[in-house]
Protein backbone atom coordinates (compact mmCIF):
# COMPACT_ATOMS: atom_id res chain seq x y z
CA UNK A 1 0.00 0.00 0.00
CA UNK A 2 1.44 3.37 -0.92
CA UNK A 3 -0.11 6.67 0.28
CA UNK A 4 -3.65 5.49 -0.21
CA UNK A 5 -3.07 4.47 -3.80
CA UNK A 6 -3.65 0.77 -3.29
CA UNK A 7 -1.10 -1.34 -5.10
CA UNK A 8 0.14 1.56 -7.24
CA UNK A 9 3.60 2.83 -6.45
CA UNK A 10 4.20 6.51 -7.00
CA UNK A 11 7.61 7.49 -8.26
CA UNK A 12 9.33 9.21 -11.13
CA UNK A 13 8.51 6.37 -13.50
CA UNK A 14 4.86 6.46 -12.57
CA UNK A 15 4.82 10.27 -12.93
CA UNK A 16 6.35 10.07 -16.39
CA UNK A 17 4.06 7.25 -17.46
CA UNK A 18 1.02 9.15 -16.21
CA UNK A 19 2.17 12.19 -18.14
CA UNK A 20 2.75 10.19 -21.33
CA UNK A 21 -0.53 8.27 -21.05
CA UNK A 22 -2.60 11.36 -20.30
CA UNK A 23 -0.89 13.30 -23.07
CA UNK A 24 -1.84 10.43 -25.38
CA UNK A 25 -5.42 10.71 -24.13
CA UNK A 26 -5.42 14.47 -24.90
CA UNK A 27 -3.93 13.72 -28.32
CA UNK A 28 -6.58 11.10 -29.07
CA UNK A 29 -9.29 13.54 -27.95
CA UNK A 30 -7.91 16.26 -30.21
CA UNK A 31 -7.46 13.88 -33.12
CA UNK A 32 -11.22 13.25 -32.99
CA UNK A 33 -11.73 16.92 -33.81
CA UNK A 34 -9.41 17.64 -36.74
CA UNK A 35 -11.17 20.89 -37.61
CA UNK A 36 -9.88 22.32 -34.32
CA UNK A 37 -6.30 21.95 -35.54
CA UNK A 38 -6.99 23.67 -38.84
CA UNK A 39 -9.08 26.33 -37.10
CA UNK A 40 -6.22 27.10 -34.75
CA UNK A 41 -3.82 27.79 -37.58
CA UNK A 42 -6.26 29.91 -39.59
CA UNK A 43 -7.22 31.77 -36.42
CA UNK A 44 -3.61 32.67 -35.59
CA UNK A 45 -3.04 33.91 -39.11
CA UNK A 46 -6.30 35.90 -39.20
CA UNK A 47 -5.77 37.66 -35.87
CA UNK A 48 -2.26 38.80 -36.75
CA UNK A 49 -3.44 39.90 -40.18
CA UNK A 50 -6.46 41.76 -38.80
CA UNK A 51 -4.28 43.89 -36.56
CA UNK A 52 -1.68 44.42 -39.25
CA UNK A 53 -4.43 45.67 -41.59
CA UNK A 54 -5.54 48.00 -38.80
CA UNK A 55 -1.98 49.25 -38.39
CA UNK A 56 -1.84 49.94 -42.13
CA UNK A 57 -4.97 52.09 -41.82
CA UNK A 58 -3.07 54.37 -39.42
CA UNK A 59 0.25 54.38 -41.25
CA UNK A 60 1.64 57.25 -43.30
CA UNK A 61 0.82 55.34 -46.47
CA UNK A 62 4.41 55.45 -47.70
CA UNK A 63 5.55 52.06 -49.01
CA UNK A 64 8.00 50.27 -46.69
CA UNK A 65 7.28 52.53 -43.71
CA UNK A 66 9.79 51.23 -41.09
CA UNK A 67 7.40 52.05 -38.24
CA UNK A 68 4.80 49.69 -39.68
CA UNK A 69 7.37 46.89 -40.01
CA UNK A 70 8.52 47.33 -36.39
CA UNK A 71 4.95 47.47 -35.11
CA UNK A 72 3.98 44.47 -37.20
CA UNK A 73 6.87 42.60 -35.56
CA UNK A 74 5.82 43.79 -32.09
CA UNK A 75 2.26 42.71 -32.75
CA UNK A 76 3.14 39.38 -34.28
CA UNK A 77 5.63 38.39 -31.54
CA UNK A 78 3.40 39.84 -28.83
CA UNK A 79 0.62 37.75 -30.25
CA UNK A 80 2.73 34.61 -29.87
CA UNK A 81 2.96 35.27 -26.12
CA UNK A 82 -0.76 36.04 -26.06
CA UNK A 83 -1.73 32.79 -27.70
CA UNK A 84 0.48 30.75 -25.36
CA UNK A 85 -0.99 32.53 -22.34
CA UNK A 86 -4.55 32.09 -23.58
CA UNK A 87 -4.11 28.40 -24.30
CA UNK A 88 -2.43 27.78 -20.96
CA UNK A 89 -5.21 29.50 -19.06
CA UNK A 90 -7.98 27.84 -21.05
CA UNK A 91 -6.57 24.39 -21.56
CA UNK A 92 -5.29 23.77 -18.05
CA UNK A 93 -7.99 25.69 -16.19
CA UNK A 94 -10.92 24.90 -18.34
CA UNK A 95 -10.19 21.25 -19.01
CA UNK A 96 -10.69 20.71 -15.28
CA UNK A 97 -14.12 22.28 -15.70
CA UNK A 98 -14.87 19.94 -18.57
CA UNK A 99 -13.98 16.97 -16.40
CA UNK A 100 -16.36 18.34 -13.77
CA UNK A 101 -19.20 18.72 -16.28
CA UNK A 102 -18.62 15.27 -17.75
CA UNK A 103 -18.46 13.83 -14.26
CA UNK A 104 -15.00 12.30 -14.70
CA UNK A 105 -13.01 14.54 -12.35
CA UNK A 106 -13.77 12.58 -9.20
CA UNK A 107 -12.98 9.28 -10.91
CA UNK A 108 -9.67 10.72 -12.00
CA UNK A 109 -8.89 11.67 -8.44
CA UNK A 110 -9.68 8.18 -7.26
CA UNK A 111 -7.14 6.75 -9.69
CA UNK A 112 -3.48 6.57 -8.61
CA UNK A 113 -2.39 9.25 -11.05
CA UNK A 114 0.10 11.92 -10.15
CA UNK A 115 -1.72 15.26 -10.01
CA UNK A 116 1.15 17.27 -11.45
CA UNK A 117 1.52 14.94 -14.43
CA UNK A 118 -2.23 15.13 -14.85
CA UNK A 119 -2.19 18.93 -15.00
CA UNK A 120 0.88 19.14 -17.23
CA UNK A 121 -0.43 16.58 -19.71
CA UNK A 122 -3.49 18.76 -20.35
CA UNK A 123 -1.37 21.44 -21.93
CA UNK A 124 1.59 19.57 -23.40
CA UNK A 125 0.03 18.50 -26.69
CA UNK A 126 -1.75 21.77 -27.34
CA UNK A 127 1.43 23.75 -26.60
CA UNK A 128 3.42 21.60 -28.97
CA UNK A 129 0.83 22.09 -31.66
CA UNK A 130 0.58 25.84 -30.95
CA UNK A 131 4.35 26.18 -31.32
CA UNK A 132 4.21 24.65 -34.80
CA UNK A 133 1.17 26.74 -35.73
CA UNK A 134 2.75 29.95 -34.44
CA UNK A 135 5.89 29.32 -36.46
CA UNK A 136 3.81 28.66 -39.58
CA UNK A 137 1.55 31.68 -38.88
CA UNK A 138 4.55 33.97 -38.39
CA UNK A 139 6.09 32.63 -41.60
CA UNK A 140 2.92 33.38 -43.51
CA UNK A 141 2.62 36.87 -42.03
CA UNK A 142 6.27 37.45 -42.85
CA UNK A 143 5.55 36.58 -46.48
CA UNK A 144 2.55 38.93 -46.55
CA UNK A 145 4.53 41.74 -44.90
CA UNK A 146 7.61 41.23 -47.02
CA UNK A 147 9.69 40.01 -44.05
CA UNK A 148 9.46 40.28 -40.27
CA UNK A 149 12.61 41.19 -38.31
CA UNK A 150 14.06 38.13 -36.55
CA UNK A 151 17.31 38.65 -34.64
CA UNK A 152 18.74 36.59 -31.74
CA UNK A 153 16.42 33.65 -32.44
CA UNK A 154 18.19 31.34 -29.95
CA UNK A 155 17.88 33.85 -27.11
CA UNK A 156 14.31 34.57 -28.11
CA UNK A 157 13.45 30.86 -27.85
CA UNK A 158 15.09 30.59 -24.43
CA UNK A 159 13.01 33.53 -23.23
CA UNK A 160 9.93 31.88 -24.72
CA UNK A 161 10.64 28.69 -22.75
CA UNK A 162 10.82 30.67 -19.47
CA UNK A 163 7.72 32.60 -20.51
CA UNK A 164 5.68 29.46 -21.19
CA UNK A 165 6.90 27.91 -17.95
CA UNK A 166 5.74 31.05 -16.10
CA UNK A 167 2.37 30.87 -17.85
CA UNK A 168 2.02 27.25 -16.73
CA UNK A 169 2.08 28.48 -13.14
CA UNK A 170 -0.79 30.83 -13.92
CA UNK A 171 -2.59 27.94 -15.63
CA UNK A 172 -2.21 25.69 -12.55
CA UNK A 173 -3.55 28.46 -10.35
CA UNK A 174 -6.53 28.91 -12.64
CA UNK A 175 -7.19 25.19 -12.55
CA UNK A 176 -7.59 25.57 -8.78
CA UNK A 177 -9.76 28.64 -9.20
CA UNK A 178 -11.93 26.69 -11.66
CA UNK A 179 -12.55 23.99 -9.05
CA UNK A 180 -13.63 26.67 -6.63
CA UNK A 181 -15.56 29.06 -8.87
CA UNK A 182 -16.92 26.54 -11.39
CA UNK A 183 -18.70 28.25 -14.32
CA UNK A 184 -17.73 31.76 -13.18
CA UNK A 185 -14.08 30.84 -13.68
CA UNK A 186 -14.72 31.17 -17.40
CA UNK A 187 -15.38 34.88 -16.94
CA UNK A 188 -12.31 35.24 -14.79
CA UNK A 189 -10.12 33.53 -17.36
CA UNK A 190 -11.51 35.81 -20.09
CA UNK A 191 -10.97 38.81 -17.85
CA UNK A 192 -7.33 37.94 -17.16
CA UNK A 193 -6.74 37.12 -20.78
CA UNK A 194 -7.77 40.65 -21.70
CA UNK A 195 -6.13 42.14 -18.63
CA UNK A 196 -2.75 40.83 -19.73
CA UNK A 197 -3.49 41.70 -23.34
CA UNK A 198 -3.87 45.36 -22.38
CA UNK A 199 -1.60 45.84 -19.36
CA UNK A 200 1.19 43.60 -20.60
CA UNK A 201 0.89 45.32 -24.00
CA UNK A 202 0.76 42.10 -25.99
CA UNK A 203 -0.47 43.78 -29.17
CA UNK A 204 1.27 47.14 -29.01
CA UNK A 205 4.41 48.73 -27.58
CA UNK A 206 4.47 49.74 -23.90
CA UNK A 207 5.12 53.32 -24.98
CA UNK A 208 1.45 53.59 -25.97
CA UNK A 209 0.22 53.01 -22.43
CA UNK A 210 -0.35 56.08 -20.25
CA UNK A 211 2.54 56.61 -17.82
CA UNK A 212 0.52 55.88 -14.62
CA UNK A 213 -0.77 52.61 -16.12
CA UNK A 214 2.77 51.67 -17.11
CA UNK A 215 4.27 52.55 -13.72
CA UNK A 216 1.55 51.29 -11.40
CA UNK A 217 0.27 48.24 -13.26
CA UNK A 218 2.41 47.00 -16.18
CA UNK A 219 5.77 47.21 -14.40
CA UNK A 220 4.41 45.06 -11.55
CA UNK A 221 3.43 42.20 -13.83
CA UNK A 222 6.13 39.60 -14.60
CA UNK A 223 4.16 38.77 -17.77
CA UNK A 224 4.95 42.30 -19.05
CA UNK A 225 8.70 41.64 -18.78
CA UNK A 226 8.31 38.30 -20.54
CA UNK A 227 6.40 39.89 -23.42
CA UNK A 228 8.77 42.84 -23.65
CA UNK A 229 11.95 40.80 -23.56
CA UNK A 230 10.75 38.17 -26.03
CA UNK A 231 9.73 40.58 -28.75
CA UNK A 232 12.48 43.17 -28.35
CA UNK A 233 15.07 40.37 -28.42
CA UNK A 234 13.64 39.09 -31.70
CA UNK A 235 13.34 42.62 -33.09
CA UNK A 236 16.94 43.38 -32.06
CA UNK A 237 16.02 46.52 -30.12
CA UNK A 238 16.54 47.41 -26.41
CA UNK A 239 13.71 46.32 -24.07
CA UNK A 240 11.13 48.98 -23.37
CA UNK A 241 10.64 48.35 -19.65
CA UNK A 242 14.35 48.30 -18.71
CA UNK A 243 16.15 49.79 -21.70
CA UNK A 244 19.49 50.01 -19.93
CA UNK A 245 19.40 46.68 -18.12
CA UNK A 246 18.73 43.76 -20.43
CA UNK A 247 20.12 41.11 -18.07
CA UNK A 248 18.09 42.27 -15.08
CA UNK A 249 14.97 41.95 -17.20
CA UNK A 250 16.17 38.50 -18.28
CA UNK A 251 16.61 37.56 -14.60
CA UNK A 252 13.02 38.62 -13.86
CA UNK A 253 11.74 36.49 -16.74
CA UNK A 254 13.89 33.51 -15.69
CA UNK A 255 12.65 33.76 -12.09
CA UNK A 256 9.09 34.02 -13.37
CA UNK A 257 9.62 30.84 -15.36
CA UNK A 258 11.03 28.97 -12.35
CA UNK A 259 8.97 30.28 -9.43
CA UNK A 260 5.55 30.64 -11.06
CA UNK A 261 4.89 26.90 -11.77
CA UNK A 262 5.92 25.99 -8.22
CA UNK A 263 3.65 28.61 -6.63
CA UNK A 264 0.84 27.88 -9.09
CA UNK A 265 0.96 24.18 -8.35
CA UNK A 266 0.93 24.72 -4.57
CA UNK A 267 -2.03 27.07 -5.02
CA UNK A 268 -3.83 24.40 -7.04
CA UNK A 269 -3.16 21.70 -4.46
CA UNK A 270 -4.41 23.93 -1.64
CA UNK A 271 -7.74 24.59 -3.41
CA UNK A 272 -8.03 20.97 -4.47
CA UNK A 273 -7.46 19.67 -0.92
CA UNK A 274 -10.13 22.03 0.38
CA UNK A 275 -12.58 20.91 -2.30
CA UNK A 276 -11.88 17.24 -1.55
CA UNK A 277 -12.37 17.66 2.19
CA UNK A 278 -15.59 19.61 1.55
CA UNK A 279 -16.70 16.97 -0.96
CA UNK A 280 -17.27 19.56 -3.70
CA UNK A 281 -14.68 18.37 -6.20
CA UNK A 282 -17.16 16.79 -8.56
CA UNK A 283 -19.85 19.43 -8.09
CA UNK A 284 -20.59 21.73 -10.95
CA UNK B 1 -57.71 5.98 -34.21
CA UNK B 2 -54.03 6.38 -33.52
CA UNK B 3 -53.72 8.79 -36.42
CA UNK B 4 -56.45 10.97 -34.93
CA UNK B 5 -54.70 11.25 -31.62
CA UNK B 6 -51.30 12.04 -33.04
CA UNK B 7 -50.86 15.71 -33.91
CA UNK B 8 -47.95 16.21 -36.33
CA UNK B 9 -45.60 13.87 -34.54
CA UNK B 10 -46.22 15.47 -31.18
CA UNK B 11 -48.14 12.57 -29.68
CA UNK B 12 -51.20 13.57 -27.72
CA UNK B 13 -50.07 17.15 -27.35
CA UNK B 14 -51.94 19.70 -29.48
CA UNK B 15 -49.97 22.92 -29.41
CA UNK B 16 -52.09 25.98 -30.08
CA UNK B 17 -50.83 29.59 -30.32
CA UNK B 18 -50.91 29.96 -26.54
CA UNK B 19 -48.85 26.80 -26.05
CA UNK B 20 -46.40 27.89 -28.72
CA UNK B 21 -45.91 31.24 -27.05
CA UNK B 22 -45.59 29.40 -23.76
CA UNK B 23 -42.75 27.29 -25.16
CA UNK B 24 -40.90 30.37 -26.45
CA UNK B 25 -41.39 32.14 -23.11
CA UNK B 26 -40.33 29.10 -21.05
CA UNK B 27 -37.16 28.55 -23.06
CA UNK B 28 -36.38 32.28 -22.94
CA UNK B 29 -36.93 32.40 -19.18
CA UNK B 30 -34.90 29.26 -18.56
CA UNK B 31 -31.90 30.64 -20.46
CA UNK B 32 -32.24 34.00 -18.74
CA UNK B 33 -32.37 32.39 -15.30
CA UNK B 34 -29.23 30.42 -16.03
CA UNK B 35 -27.25 33.45 -17.16
CA UNK B 36 -28.48 35.56 -14.25
CA UNK B 37 -26.54 33.18 -12.02
CA UNK B 38 -23.38 34.35 -13.78
CA UNK B 39 -23.53 38.12 -13.60
CA UNK B 40 -19.85 38.31 -14.37
CA UNK B 41 -20.60 37.04 -17.87
CA UNK B 42 -22.88 39.99 -18.56
CA UNK B 43 -20.26 42.39 -17.23
CA UNK B 44 -17.59 40.75 -19.36
CA UNK B 45 -19.68 41.11 -22.51
CA UNK B 46 -20.07 44.81 -21.80
CA UNK B 47 -16.36 45.33 -21.34
CA UNK B 48 -15.10 43.14 -24.14
CA UNK B 49 -16.07 45.44 -27.05
CA UNK B 50 -14.33 48.32 -25.26
CA UNK B 51 -11.15 46.23 -25.11
CA UNK B 52 -11.58 45.22 -28.77
CA UNK B 53 -11.94 48.86 -29.73
CA UNK B 54 -9.08 49.92 -27.48
CA UNK B 55 -6.54 47.64 -29.14
CA UNK B 56 -6.59 49.19 -32.64
CA UNK B 57 -6.92 52.68 -31.14
CA UNK B 58 -3.75 52.25 -29.08
CA UNK B 59 -2.06 50.48 -31.96
CA UNK B 60 -3.05 53.23 -34.41
CA UNK B 61 -1.70 55.97 -32.17
CA UNK B 62 1.54 54.02 -31.75
CA UNK B 63 1.95 53.52 -35.49
CA UNK B 64 1.13 57.12 -36.37
CA UNK B 65 3.18 58.66 -33.55
CA UNK B 66 0.46 60.80 -32.02
CA UNK B 67 -3.30 61.04 -31.90
CA UNK B 68 -3.66 63.88 -34.40
CA UNK B 69 -1.54 62.12 -37.01
CA UNK B 70 -3.45 58.89 -36.32
CA UNK B 71 -6.75 60.68 -37.03
CA UNK B 72 -5.36 62.26 -40.22
CA UNK B 73 -3.91 58.98 -41.48
CA UNK B 74 -7.08 57.05 -40.71
CA UNK B 75 -9.18 59.69 -42.46
CA UNK B 76 -6.95 59.49 -45.52
CA UNK B 77 -7.08 55.66 -45.59
CA UNK B 78 -10.86 55.48 -45.19
CA UNK B 79 -11.37 58.32 -47.69
CA UNK B 80 -9.34 56.30 -50.17
CA UNK B 81 -11.76 53.44 -49.54
CA UNK B 82 -14.75 55.69 -50.28
CA UNK B 83 -15.67 56.84 -46.77
CA UNK B 84 -13.45 59.27 -44.84
CA UNK B 85 -14.00 58.77 -41.13
CA UNK B 86 -12.72 61.62 -39.01
CA UNK B 87 -13.54 60.10 -35.62
CA UNK B 88 -11.56 56.87 -35.56
CA UNK B 89 -12.39 56.19 -31.90
CA UNK B 90 -16.13 56.08 -32.53
CA UNK B 91 -15.51 54.14 -35.76
CA UNK B 92 -13.68 51.42 -33.82
CA UNK B 93 -16.14 51.43 -30.93
CA UNK B 94 -19.13 51.01 -33.23
CA UNK B 95 -17.39 48.32 -35.21
CA UNK B 96 -16.42 46.29 -32.16
CA UNK B 97 -19.86 46.74 -30.55
CA UNK B 98 -21.65 45.49 -33.65
CA UNK B 99 -19.13 42.68 -33.88
CA UNK B 100 -19.95 41.75 -30.29
CA UNK B 101 -23.68 41.58 -31.08
CA UNK B 102 -23.08 39.32 -34.10
CA UNK B 103 -20.52 37.22 -32.28
CA UNK B 104 -22.75 36.77 -29.23
CA UNK B 105 -25.68 35.64 -31.33
CA UNK B 106 -23.54 32.96 -32.94
CA UNK B 107 -21.75 31.96 -29.73
CA UNK B 108 -24.92 31.56 -27.76
CA UNK B 109 -26.75 29.49 -30.36
CA UNK B 110 -23.68 27.38 -31.06
CA UNK B 111 -22.99 26.79 -27.41
CA UNK B 112 -26.61 26.08 -26.66
CA UNK B 113 -26.64 23.24 -29.21
CA UNK B 114 -23.28 21.95 -28.02
CA UNK B 115 -24.11 22.13 -24.32
CA UNK B 116 -27.40 20.30 -24.86
CA UNK B 117 -25.45 17.63 -26.76
CA UNK B 118 -22.82 17.29 -24.06
CA UNK B 119 -25.23 17.18 -21.16
CA UNK B 120 -27.33 14.66 -23.04
CA UNK B 121 -30.50 16.74 -23.07
CA UNK B 122 -30.73 17.45 -26.80
CA UNK B 123 -32.40 14.16 -27.61
CA UNK B 124 -34.80 14.64 -24.71
CA UNK B 125 -35.67 18.04 -26.14
CA UNK B 126 -36.48 16.39 -29.46
CA UNK B 127 -38.82 13.99 -27.70
CA UNK B 128 -40.70 16.77 -25.92
CA UNK B 129 -44.03 17.86 -27.44
CA UNK B 130 -42.58 21.17 -28.63
CA UNK B 131 -41.79 22.33 -32.13
CA UNK B 132 -38.17 23.03 -32.88
CA UNK B 133 -39.02 26.45 -34.27
CA UNK B 134 -40.50 27.54 -30.96
CA UNK B 135 -37.57 26.25 -28.96
CA UNK B 136 -35.18 28.01 -31.34
CA UNK B 137 -37.28 31.18 -31.15
CA UNK B 138 -36.97 31.09 -27.37
CA UNK B 139 -33.20 30.67 -27.51
CA UNK B 140 -32.73 33.34 -30.18
CA UNK B 141 -34.94 35.80 -28.25
CA UNK B 142 -32.71 35.26 -25.25
CA UNK B 143 -29.57 35.79 -27.33
CA UNK B 144 -31.09 38.98 -28.72
CA UNK B 145 -31.80 40.40 -25.27
CA UNK B 146 -28.34 39.47 -24.07
CA UNK B 147 -26.69 40.96 -27.17
CA UNK B 148 -28.67 44.20 -26.90
CA UNK B 149 -27.78 44.59 -23.22
CA UNK B 150 -24.12 44.11 -24.14
CA UNK B 151 -24.41 46.58 -27.02
CA UNK B 152 -26.01 49.38 -25.03
CA UNK B 153 -23.80 49.00 -21.96
CA UNK B 154 -20.62 48.69 -24.06
CA UNK B 155 -21.66 51.81 -25.95
CA UNK B 156 -22.08 53.74 -22.70
CA UNK B 157 -18.81 52.47 -21.18
CA UNK B 158 -16.92 52.94 -24.47
CA UNK B 159 -18.22 56.47 -24.91
CA UNK B 160 -16.93 57.39 -21.46
CA UNK B 161 -13.57 55.63 -21.88
CA UNK B 162 -12.86 56.97 -25.39
CA UNK B 163 -14.62 60.31 -24.84
CA UNK B 164 -16.85 60.06 -27.88
CA UNK B 165 -20.47 61.04 -28.33
CA UNK B 166 -22.49 58.44 -30.24
CA UNK B 167 -25.62 60.58 -29.88
CA UNK B 168 -24.14 63.26 -32.13
CA UNK B 169 -25.24 61.27 -35.18
CA UNK B 170 -28.65 59.80 -35.95
CA UNK B 171 -28.75 57.34 -33.05
CA UNK B 172 -32.42 56.22 -33.38
CA UNK B 173 -31.85 55.41 -37.07
CA UNK B 174 -28.70 53.45 -36.21
CA UNK B 175 -30.59 51.53 -33.53
CA UNK B 176 -33.33 50.89 -36.11
CA UNK B 177 -30.75 49.40 -38.46
CA UNK B 178 -29.46 47.24 -35.62
CA UNK B 179 -32.95 45.89 -34.91
CA UNK B 180 -33.61 45.42 -38.62
CA UNK B 181 -30.39 43.45 -38.87
CA UNK B 182 -31.39 41.02 -36.12
CA UNK B 183 -33.64 38.67 -38.21
CA UNK B 184 -30.76 38.11 -40.62
CA UNK B 185 -28.55 37.32 -37.65
CA UNK B 186 -31.13 34.82 -36.48
CA UNK B 187 -30.94 33.18 -39.88
CA UNK B 188 -27.15 32.99 -39.69
CA UNK B 189 -27.45 31.63 -36.14
CA UNK B 190 -29.68 28.81 -37.41
CA UNK B 191 -27.08 27.95 -40.05
CA UNK B 192 -24.40 28.10 -37.41
CA UNK B 193 -26.41 25.92 -35.02
CA UNK B 194 -26.86 23.38 -37.80
CA UNK B 195 -23.11 23.39 -38.44
CA UNK B 196 -22.40 22.73 -34.77
CA UNK B 197 -24.98 19.95 -34.82
CA UNK B 198 -23.20 18.41 -37.77
CA UNK B 199 -19.51 18.92 -37.10
CA UNK B 200 -19.75 19.18 -33.31
CA UNK B 201 -16.51 21.08 -32.73
CA UNK B 202 -18.24 24.16 -31.36
CA UNK B 203 -15.24 25.78 -29.65
CA UNK B 204 -12.88 25.80 -32.57
CA UNK B 205 -15.52 26.64 -35.16
CA UNK B 206 -16.84 29.53 -33.09
CA UNK B 207 -13.37 30.86 -32.37
CA UNK B 208 -12.38 30.65 -35.99
CA UNK B 209 -15.58 32.13 -37.34
CA UNK B 210 -15.31 34.95 -34.85
CA UNK B 211 -12.16 36.20 -36.53
CA UNK B 212 -13.46 35.51 -40.02
CA UNK B 213 -16.45 37.62 -39.00
CA UNK B 214 -14.24 40.41 -37.70
CA UNK B 215 -12.46 40.40 -41.04
CA UNK B 216 -15.56 40.17 -43.20
CA UNK B 217 -17.52 42.77 -41.24
CA UNK B 218 -14.87 45.44 -41.52
CA UNK B 219 -14.72 45.91 -37.77
CA UNK B 220 -11.58 48.06 -37.86
CA UNK B 221 -11.51 49.25 -41.47
CA UNK B 222 -13.90 49.44 -44.44
CA UNK B 223 -14.13 46.20 -46.41
CA UNK B 224 -13.50 48.19 -49.59
CA UNK B 225 -9.77 47.91 -48.85
CA UNK B 226 -9.95 44.23 -49.79
CA UNK B 227 -9.33 42.88 -53.30
CA UNK B 228 -12.50 42.76 -55.47
CA UNK B 229 -13.47 39.12 -54.87
CA UNK B 230 -13.02 39.25 -51.08
CA UNK B 231 -14.75 42.65 -51.01
CA UNK B 232 -17.89 41.38 -52.77
CA UNK B 233 -17.99 38.28 -50.60
CA UNK B 234 -17.69 40.45 -47.48
CA UNK B 235 -20.34 42.88 -48.73
CA UNK B 236 -22.79 40.03 -49.38
CA UNK B 237 -22.53 39.04 -45.74
CA UNK B 238 -25.52 40.50 -43.79
CA UNK B 239 -23.53 41.53 -40.66
CA UNK B 240 -21.27 43.66 -42.89
CA UNK B 241 -24.36 45.41 -44.20
CA UNK B 242 -25.65 46.00 -40.69
CA UNK B 243 -22.30 47.26 -39.48
CA UNK B 244 -21.92 49.62 -42.41
CA UNK B 245 -25.51 50.89 -42.14
CA UNK B 246 -25.09 51.71 -38.46
CA UNK B 247 -21.66 53.22 -38.87
CA UNK B 248 -22.55 55.39 -41.85
CA UNK B 249 -25.70 56.62 -40.06
CA UNK B 250 -23.97 57.50 -36.82
CA UNK B 251 -20.76 58.91 -38.27
CA UNK B 252 -22.36 60.62 -41.26
CA UNK B 253 -20.30 58.58 -43.75
CA UNK B 254 -21.17 57.47 -47.26
CA UNK B 255 -22.31 53.85 -47.11
CA UNK B 256 -20.26 51.46 -49.21
CA UNK B 257 -23.56 50.08 -50.52
CA UNK B 258 -24.88 53.41 -51.87
CA UNK B 259 -27.66 55.82 -50.82
CA UNK B 260 -29.75 55.16 -47.69
CA UNK B 261 -32.75 53.70 -49.57
CA UNK B 262 -30.56 51.02 -51.14
CA UNK B 263 -29.13 50.20 -47.71
CA UNK B 264 -32.65 50.04 -46.27
CA UNK B 265 -33.88 47.89 -49.16
CA UNK B 266 -30.96 45.48 -48.78
CA UNK B 267 -31.53 45.25 -45.05
CA UNK B 268 -35.24 44.50 -45.52
CA UNK B 269 -34.40 41.86 -48.08
CA UNK B 270 -31.86 40.26 -45.73
CA UNK B 271 -34.31 40.42 -42.81
CA UNK B 272 -36.89 38.55 -44.92
CA UNK B 273 -34.82 35.93 -46.73
CA UNK B 274 -31.92 34.99 -44.43
CA UNK B 275 -34.04 33.65 -41.50
CA UNK B 276 -36.10 31.52 -43.88
CA UNK B 277 -33.02 30.16 -45.59
CA UNK B 278 -31.32 29.63 -42.24
CA UNK B 279 -34.23 27.72 -40.77
CA UNK B 280 -34.59 25.57 -43.87
CA UNK B 281 -30.89 24.78 -43.70
CA UNK B 282 -31.20 23.86 -40.03
CA UNK B 283 -34.11 21.51 -40.77
CA UNK B 284 -32.29 19.89 -43.69
CA UNK B 285 -29.17 19.22 -41.59
CA UNK B 286 -31.27 18.02 -38.69
CA UNK B 287 -33.20 15.57 -40.91
CA UNK B 288 -29.96 14.14 -42.22
CA UNK B 289 -28.47 13.74 -38.76
CA UNK B 290 -31.61 12.06 -37.46
CA UNK B 291 -31.41 9.60 -40.34
CA UNK B 292 -27.73 8.86 -39.62
CA UNK B 293 -26.54 8.69 -36.04
CA UNK B 294 -29.16 10.79 -34.24
CA UNK B 295 -28.79 14.18 -32.60
CA UNK B 296 -27.50 12.98 -29.27
CA UNK B 297 -24.07 11.83 -30.40
CA UNK B 298 -21.17 14.14 -29.62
Amino acid sequence: MHRGFGLARGGLRQYVETFVDMSKKVFVEYSRYPIAFIALFVQIFLIILLFIFSAFAFSSGEPGDPRVTTFAGMMAYGFVTNIFLSFTLWEVGFSIREEQVRGTLESLYLSPTNKFSNLLSRIFMILSWTTIMCAAGLGLVSVVMGGLPASNVGMGLLILVFTISGFLGLGFLFAGITIRLKETAQILVSFFQFFFMIFSAQFFPFSVLPQPVLDYISRWLPVSYAVDLFRTTLLGIPPELMPGNYWLEFLIVALFGIVSPVLGYFGYRAVERKARSAGTLGEY
Amino acid sequence: MAGETVARGLGLARPGPRTSLGIIWTVFLARLRIILRYKGAILGESLLPVVFAGLPILLGIAVAGDEQTAAENFFRTTAGAGQGASDFRLYMLLGSNTFMVVSLMLWLIGYWVRREQETGTLEALYLAPAKRLHVLAGVTSYTLVRALIAFVSAMVIGSIVFQVNPLAGNFPAALGYLILGIPALWGISFIFGALILRIKEANSVIQLLQWVLAFAMGVYFPVTVFPALVRYAAMAFPPTLMNDAMRSTLLGLTSIYGPWYIVLGLMLMAAWTVPLLGYEFFLAVERRIKKDQGVGQF
